[in-house]
């Protein structure tokens, strides 16, 4: 549905996207990840149609969107960070008026403002002129516009910014139950938000996109390359010794409160590989009595640091 | 067509809903109405001869209030965003816009026929010297609107934009005064032609002549094609 082919953009001599490329199937909403200027709206917009990339090619439910621009948009509801609202309209003309444009026969106007006011929860302020919304009823009507006439694609530039918890919740069972059959790209900061609507993560910084799986599937990427941690009643100058012999740990830091003799909470940098595990418990167990041993679990929030930090700085992105 | 139509009354909501669309008549209202009573009853002159000559200066400052936000206020709220993705081309963009400031621009008209009531009362004009004075009127305002528009989607700033406007306006109305320090021939035709009051000032005599016709409807199509090619190079 959603195609990017080593995309590019460059303003003046300053490339803020390089050479990006992903796709989001039909039915499957990706959530668009990185720090603030790493890109992210820029290739929102380019997806959209709103600015062109430099090199490459997008092309959105089959149009491409250089040479087919119309025909794309009338598959494409663009919800961007800040809602495109007018604010001397009322919200049902500022809905009717995108209706419109998006070809919604007129006989089918009326029903499908019906349609979307009741999904984003406008109806109580549907006649209301819109300067005199809430920010959090602003962000919604910047959503309900993007659900008209039932696009293929919906790009959703953080969506949720600016609700409160409840709407939040609302918010993100519209664009759940719309992610049933579309293609949805959700770019949010709110990352336990990507785990719960998410079937994939894309994770950009720098303009370059550095990750991209399922959020179990990071997870369990940089799993292997985290850390170790375990309960031991050990010497520490010999247990320290004991756990840098086995092959794969690289470094190993006990906690300075547990004393010598006693109960010792270490935890150790081990290498990128399946056993290194088995390794410890063996040197361990051997020799002291082992109380726990785990592989820390990363949460996304360390998967999102991990690839943000690991990622080489290019260009300052806009 | 239905999306320039989409456009155009979205435009005609935004004016009307705002009180940018009453200010703006009544303002041009109370000037013409100055005018006219000055022109009128102290000089005597019971034509709209001098009221339409006073119309079209008045023209040139208001116009840039009614322009300088048709895209620079879209920049400002972030609405761009949204009318170059919505399935709209920038030629249906730039037409609904300008279609409805026009209709604002005949309202602007519309209004200052209450001058015509005293006229017909109590003198004889010569009703054809009238009309053609108004479809003069008309086609100056057009050929403003369309520069003024053009002004406000090159730059973000609604005051610039106005303040460009006012300049490019009064120096198409007081070019074709630097005719008489011309020795060259073909320079004094140019800058004759270029004149927004002289070709105006053929419509107030009563001379709708297709030459100054064309001159207005060619100074909008230009400053409206280089508007929509504007918008698509911006992409």
């Amino acid at each position: 549905m959603i195609t990017l082919e080593a995309v590019s953009k460059r303003y003046g001599s300053k490339t803020v996207i390089h050479d990006l490329s992903f796709t989001v199937e039909k039915g499957e909403i990706v959530g668009f990840l990185g720090p603030n200027g790493a890109g992210k709206t820029t290739t929102m917009r380019m997806i959209a149609g709103f600015t062109t990339p430099t090199s490459g090619r997008v092309t959105v439910a089959g149009y491409d969107m250089a040479t087919q621009n119309s025909d794309a948009a009338r598959q494409i509801g663009y919800a961007p960070e800040r809602p495109p609202l007018y604010d001397s309209l009322d919200v049902a003309a500022y809905l009717r008026f995108v209706a419109k444009v998006k070809g919604v026969p007129r006989s089918a106007v009326h029903a499908e403002l019906e349609r979307v006011a009741a999904a984003c929860r406008l109806e109580a302020v549907f006649r209301r002129e819109i300067y005199k919304l809430s920010k959090g009823y602003r962000q919604r009507l910047g959503l309900a516009q993007a659900l008209l006439g039932k696009p293929d694609v919906l790009l959703l530039d953080e969506p949720t910014a600016g609700l409160d918890p409840g709407q939040i919740q609302e918010t993100r069972e519209v664009i759940r139950s719309f992610g049933e059959g579309h293609a949805v790209l959700l770019s949010t900061h709110i990352l336990p938000e990507v785990t719960m609507i998410c079937r994939r993560v894309a994770i950009i910084n720098h303009g370059r996109l550095v990750a991209i799986d399922s959020p179990g599937g990071l997870q369990r990427a940089v799993e292997q390359t985290n850390r170790v941690s375990l309960r031991v009643t050990a010497p520490a100058p010999a247990l320290r010794e004991e756990l840098l012999s086995v092959e794969g740990v690289s470094a190993v830091a006990i906690d300075p409160a547990s004393g010598d003799g006693s109960v010792l909470t270490v935890e150790c940098q081990v290498e990128a590989r399946d056993g290194v595990e088995a390794a410890i418990a063996r040197a361990v167990a051997g020799r002291w009595d082992l109380h726990r041993l785990e592989r820390k679990q990363p949460t996304l929030e360390n998967v999102f640091l991990h690839y943000v930090r690991e990622a080489p700085a290019g260009d300052e992105a806009a | 067509m239905r999306g320039t139509l989409a456009v155009y009354h979205k435009e005609l909501a935004t004016y009307f809903r705002s009180p940018i669309a009453y200010f703006v008549v009544a303002v041009f209202m109370l000037g013409t109405g100055y005018f006219f009573t000055y022109n009128v009853f102290l000089t005597g002159d019971a034509s709209m001869g001098e009221t339409f000559r006073n119309m079209g200066i008045l023209l040139l400052l208001v116009i840039p209030v009614v322009s300088m936000r048709l895209f620079a206020a879209e920049d400002t709220a972030g609405t761009m965003e949204l009318l170059l993705t919505l399935p709209l081309t920038p030629w249906q963009v730039v037409l609904g816009k300008y279609l409805g400031a026009v209709t604002m621009l005949l309202f602007m008209a519309a209004g200052t026929l209450i001058d015509l009531v005293p006229l017909y009362l109590f003198g004889n004009p010569e009703t054809t010297t009238i009309l053609a004075g108004y479809i003069g009127f008309v086609l100056l305002g057009m050929a403003c609107l369309a520069v003024g528009q053009l002004f406000s989607a090159l730059t973000h700033n609604q005051v610039i934009a106005a303040l460009i406007t006012v300049s490019v306006l009064m120096g198409f109305w007081f070019v074709g005064y630097l005719q008489s320090f011309q020795t060259s021939l073909a320079l004094r035709g140019l800058l004759g032609y270029l004149s927004f009051a002289l070709h105006f000032g053929d419509f107030i005599q009563g001379l709708v002549r297709s030459e100054a016709v064309a001159f207005y409807l060619i100074v909008c199509a230009i400053a409206l094609t280089l508007n929509a090619g504007y918008l698509q190079w911006r992409r």
